[in-house]
């Protein structure tokens, strides 16, 4: 009630109207596919408050704005849109002009903190606007997924060695003599194995006889 | 002990909430509701003048306007238009033929809408409130080509008639009225606009003052009196019809419905005609019934009706002579009925719904043309209460000279609109709960009689004890072959997961439980939460006068029964399943502890006082200039499993409990400033208070209370560095903020509020949210070991959120990232914003209109909450804050698992034989 009183207030002292257009974006390729249920709501001081409902050419029209500080969101059923800071004043004082201005404006900052402007004008402004995010309301249950269960690392280790244990000895007995051989050779010479390696010094290293000093 | 651990266990596993993709449509129910149409503002059209489909379009008696799908009953757009609008608001909506917009005026706007989506083509405000809108079809005899202008007429302090633009809604001329007469109808023929005002004549009698415009500049061509005598005392008993018309008419009857006056617009002259007592009993209504269109056959029925019957008599109006005759009569028939017109090409057509037949003639002769029987409206009703037809509106098909088929959308007295299709019903949706004003959830009396037999059992000594209930399963036996028929269907349904958590009596889940909702027109409604599909009963509970208002609140004192109380009367309870009325006196509990004595609260005096045995134990007023806004007490059934929350380190921080807890709301106008208290409502004790300034009043400001948490929220002003925007508060009261200390309380096994008051140690933070909160509800379970989801109802956004209270926690740590603990207590730094992410919505993709409440109740098993809203729209739905952990979810699968089994049974069948040669193999090998 209160709001219509100053909107009536206001249509005999102000004229300044604020048009949004929707435009296609990556998000919303289609504007006209919104719902009619969309509509941008301007917040003003306490008990200001306009409505308007989505228009069939995707605008949004608010008439007859009083000079004040409005916050601007859009609500839609399936996108996000960006909160916008709207500021009627007039231009100079006495004058029967107003200004209007619109910029980003980021929640939870201070009303100060302003974004890139979306436009000014005199008495009439019209801003473009595009969707920030649709909106996602589904959440897909983690199923059981045979390539994700696969990939994991646990599952891959194990699947070496399986293939270590099981394919090795295969491999081993259908090789070509002469290269068994060699690669028995090579296994001798590694450092870890063979009479010379480390871990087979290890092995043998006499404890007794180091401690009782034996060279 | 347990309970705090398996408390953190939940904690620790993540209170995620989300709709999941499997679950959505399926768990959850909703009616998209428009609120009851009425007969002016109701019809068939096409919103695409090139194609034949048409839709239902109704701006119905709480204001909202919406298109309807006659095939389906879905609604295919709607628009709230006036919110909080009643039955006595006054609103039209009119379609110009072969137009793609309706236009609608309610309140002091007149708007067009798409008739195809419903988007808005333009809007006009007036000074003052509409009186009626109509279409100009014709201008000067000649079809307009594009959209058709309309014709406003506001009343208030400066009557106007606005000629408004079809296309853009500029306004082409206006005429002032002027005098000090009420203006009453604006109607059109093809080469005048007539406007109707009321003149009040010196004895206080009505007059009809009829004023003709000239459609292209609005000027006044012509002015005259009606000569109405002293027949019209309100203007309650003036019948007219509107605009296009072939021949406008204006008709009213005294105030005892015995003479029926008609004069045609634009003509002095007065046709009168007796009304014809029908067996003695007085008319009470009287209504006329004329096509819509400029083209057609200017015939015209009126419908009579008294209390227990109803006729109607068909009229010719001769355009050459000017004379109105009376063509024939429908005969009388018992119980209500309704006409409705329908034209096609220049015929006009009426049909007569009744509760048994369906039946269609021509405007010209009274031979019937088509008549179909009703079998019934497949709507529920009360037992001694059959459903009638209120008003209905029409779409007939002609092939030849018969009427091969007609649709009919009909207003029920269940209120219930039901479209018939040749006799048939082919939907109905349920209108009336659009209305509810109060809604509760109560147990089954089915279920509730089990656990009375059990109780009878437990009580009684063993030997009748066993009696009884050997008794119970020789007559439980009886079901049995019942039970075994309805066995391979049941082991197939649930082996598809398409079964539907049993019926009601079989409920083991408690998912199947009764919503009984009061609506403001005096009627009672049960939904089964379980199978919401479908109206249990529904019947008239008060007998309200028209313009008369309650208050019902509805309540289930105990199982199985419901009870509705309201400022006139004292609680009237009913059988939560049968809806029958409960006339045997209940017992009194006797249980009650007598020793507890009741602290009463109410608000007095703009306060609130507080009574113990009728005297009074506290006051609490508010400083001047301030005025109570709300008060939300803890909910009486409120169980909390933990008395403290576990941290990461196992160490306890302990909750302040305490039953009788209030948040308190206070608005200060003059500065703009919201008080928020948190009381003990035994003491009086003030617990926690703190202002807000710069808070908008007008704006919902909602707020909660559950366990030892408090929440409210409001949309504040910005000022200085503060933001502007809308917040959330969350306020956690401990007993100490010290880990296992209980501070006061530790050496104290129990305490009273009246003689220690211990005050708690509160945490609290703010959070800004995108769009301000209307109401607040928290899930409940039935013990309160799962964790709690706090559900907000964003009526911009026409959602429901269920905000998981990991979320808002007021243990958030700030400016530094949460310590190991911490993090295993799932603390998250906090951050001053909050997004309410799309996958909390519990209503998804659906836009749930109009809510004004939220309640819930605890399921059976424990992860599981109900929740039901009401306001305008209808939802429901079933919540499992922590997942359901205690039953098997539908990301069940039962395929895989008996593959698994199956495949687990070929391979040991294939591995068996080769294992026994092996081992044999091994023995022979080495031995």
């Amino acid at each position: 009630m209160r709001s219509l009183l100053t909107l009536l207030c206001a249509t005999l002292a102000s004229a300044a109207s604020l048009n949004i257009a929707i435009l296609p974006s990556l998000h919303l390729p289609n504007p006209s596919l919104l719902p009619p249920s969309t509509h941008a709501v301007l917040i003003g001081p306490p008990g200001v408050r306009y409505d308007a409902a989505l228009r069939r050419d995707n605008t949004l029209k608010f008439e007859a704005l009083p000079e004040a500080s409005y916050l601007l969101t859009i609500y839609s059923r399936d996108h996000f849109f960006p909160p916008l800071r709207v500021d009627v004043s007039k231009v100079t004082d006495g004058a029967e002009q107003q200004t209007i201005e619109a910029w980003q404006t980021f929640r939870g900052n201070e009303w100060s903190n302003k974004g890139s402007p979306y436009g000014s004008g005199t008495d009439a402004l019209s801003i473009q606007i595009q969707a920030s995010a649709q909106k996602e309301f589904y959440q897909t249950r983690g199923g059981f997924d045979m390539l994700g269960f696969l990939k994991s690392p646990m599952i891959l280790m194990g699947l070496v060695s399986v293939v270590f244990i099981f394919g090795l000895p295969y491999i081993m007995d259908n090789m070509d003599p002469e290269m068994k051989q060699e690669f028995e050779e090579m296994q001798k010479k590694g450092p870890l194995t063979g009479s010379q390696g480390a871990a087979t010094q290890m092995q043998n290293f006499d404890v007794a006889g180091w401690l009782a000093g034996k060279k | 002990m347990l309970l705090p651990l398996i408390a953190a266990a939940f904690l620790l596993a993540g209170s995620g909430s989300a709709v999941f993709t499997d679950e959505a449509w399926n768990v959850d129910y909703h009616y998209a509701l428009l609120g009851q149409p009425k007969q002016s503002t109701s019809f068939f059209h096409q919103p695409n003048p090139s194609s034949r489909a048409s839709l239902v379009y109704t701006l119905s008696e709480r204001g909202v306007l919406g298109a309807v799908n006659p095939r389906d009953g879905a609604v295919v757009w709607r628009q709230v238009l006036l919110a909080g609008a009643s039955a006595h608001n006054a609103s039209f909506l009119r379609a110009g033929e072969g137009q793609d917009v309706v236009i609608s005026g309610i309140g002091s706007q007149v708007a067009a809408w798409s008739a195809a989506d419903g988007r808005q083509a333009w809007s006009v405000d007036f000074p003052g409130p509409l009186e009626d809108v109509e279409i100009l079809e014709l201008v000067d005899g000649k079809d307009t080509s594009g959209a058709k202008d309309a014709v406003a007429l506001s009343g208030g302090d400066q009557p106007v008639v606005q000629r408004l633009d079809g296309a853009t809604g500029s306004v082409k001329w206006q005429y002032q009225l002027s005098g000090t007469d009420v203006p009453y109808q604006v109607s059109a023929s093809t080469t005048e606009v007539f406007v109707i005002s009321l003149h009040k004549t010196i004895l206080g009698y009505l007059k009809l003052k009829v004023t003709s415009l000239d459609p292209v500049s609005g000027h006044k061509m012509d002015e005259h009196m009606l000569s109405s005598e002293n027949e019209l005392a309100t203007a309650d008993t003036i019948v007219t019809v509107g605009a296009n018309s072939a021949s406008p008419i204006n008709a009213w009857t005294d105030s005892t419905h015995s003479v029926l006056k008609v004069n045609i617009m634009g003509t002095k002259g007065i046709s009168s005609f007796d009304i014809e007592k029908h067996g003695g009993e007085a008319v009470e209504r009287v209504k006329l019934h004329a096509p819509y269109h400029i083209n057609s056959l200017s015939h015209f029925l009126v419908h009579y009706e008294t209390a227990t019957s109803h006729w109607a008599e068909v009229f010719h109006v001769d355009l050459k002579r000017g004379q109105v005759e009376k063509a024939y009569s429908l005969p009388k028939l018992a119980g209500r009925g309704a006409f409705s017109t329908s034209t096609s090409d220049a015929n006009v057509y009426f049909t007569r719904v009744t509760s048994d037949q369906v039946m269609t003639v021509s405007s010209a002769s009274h031979g019937v043309l088509g008549k179909w029987s009703v079998g019934g409206f497949n709507v529920a009703a009360a037992n001694d209460e059959t459903a009638e037809p209120i008003h209905a509106v029409s779409e007939v098909s002609i092939r030849g000279d018969t009427v091969s088929a007609v649709r009919s959308a009909v207003l029920l007295s269940t209120g219930d609109w039901v479209l018939l299709r040749d006799g048939s019903p082919v939907w109905s949706r349920p209108e009336m709960l659009a209305s509810t004003v109060s809604a509760a959830f109560a147990t089954p009396a089915e279920v509730e009689a089990l656990v009375q037999q059990l109780e009878a059992e437990a009580h009684s000594n063993p030997i009748e004890a066993y009696i009884h209930r050997l008794t119970r399963h020789v007559q439980d036996l009886q079901r049995l072959p019942a039970i075994i028929m309805s066995l391979p269907q049941k082991v197939v349904q649930g082996f598809l997961g398409t079964s539907v958590d049993g019926d009601i009596t079989s409920d083991s889940f408690g998912f199947h439980q009764i919503i009984a909702c009061a609506t403001q027109d005096g009627r009672l409604i049960a939904l089964d939460a379980g199978n919401p599909d479908k109206v249990l009963w529904n019947q008239q509970i008060a007998d309200l006068q028209p313009g008369q208002t309650w208050q019902p609140s509805v309540s289930s004192p105990k199982g199985g029964v419901v009870e509705i109380s309201s400022k006139a009367s004292a609680g009237v309870q009913y059988n939560a399943s049968s809806g029958e009325q409960l006339v045997s006196i209940l017992p009194i509990d006797v249980t009650a502890d007598q020793a507890a004595q009741e602290v009463k609260y109410a608000m007095h005096d703009g306060g609130l006082e507080a009574t113990v045995d009728s005297s009074t134990t506290w006051h609490f007023m508010p400083t001047s200039g301030e005025r109570i806004v709300s008060l939300v007490p803890r909910p009486l059934n409120d169980p909390v499993a933990s008395i403290g929350k576990v941290l990461g380190d196992r160490r306890v921080l302990y909750k302040y409990l305490d039953p009788n807890l209030a948040l308190l709301v206070t608005a200060n106008d003059a500065a703009t400033a919201a008080t928020f208290y948190v009381l003990n409502t035994v003491s009086g004790a003030i617990l926690y208070s703190n202002v807000h300034t710069g808070v908008d009043l007008s704006s919902p400001i909602s707020s909660m209370l559950s366990e030892n948490w408090f929440t409210y929220s409001f949309t504040a002003e910005a000022s200085g560095d503060s933001p502007k925007g809308h917040q959330l508060v969350v306020g956690e009261l401990f007993e100490s903020l010290v880990a296992n200390d209980r501070g006061p309380l530790s050496s104290t096994a129990n305490y009273s509020s009246m003689q220690t008051g211990t005050e708690p140690f509160t945490l609290t933070k703010i959070y800004q949210i995108p769009e301000p909160i209307s109401k607040m509800a928290v899930t409940r379970t039935r013990q309160g070991i799962t964790s709690r989801q706090l559900l907000a109802v964003l009526a911009d956004s026409s959602a429901i959120v269920g905000i998981p209270y990991g979320v808002v926690d007021p243990r958030r740590p700030i400016g530094r990232d949460p310590t190991k603990d911490e993090q295993a207590e799932g603390l998250v730094r906090y951050s001053p914003v909050i997004d309410f992410d799309p996958r909390w919505y519990l209503n998804h993709q659906r836009e749930v209109v109009g809510v004004k409440d939220t309640i819930t109740s605890p399921a059976l098993l424990e992860s599981t909450s109900l929740v039901f809203a009401y306001g305008l729209d209808i939802f429901g739905t079933r919540l499992s804050p922590s997942f359901s952990f205690d039953v098997l979810g539908k990301d069940f699968n039962k395929f895989q698992m008996l593959a698994t089994v199956a495949a687990l049974a070929v391979a040991t069948c294939v591995v068996a034989p080769l294992v026994t040669r092996k081992q044999v193999n091994t023995r022979w090998q080495f031995m």
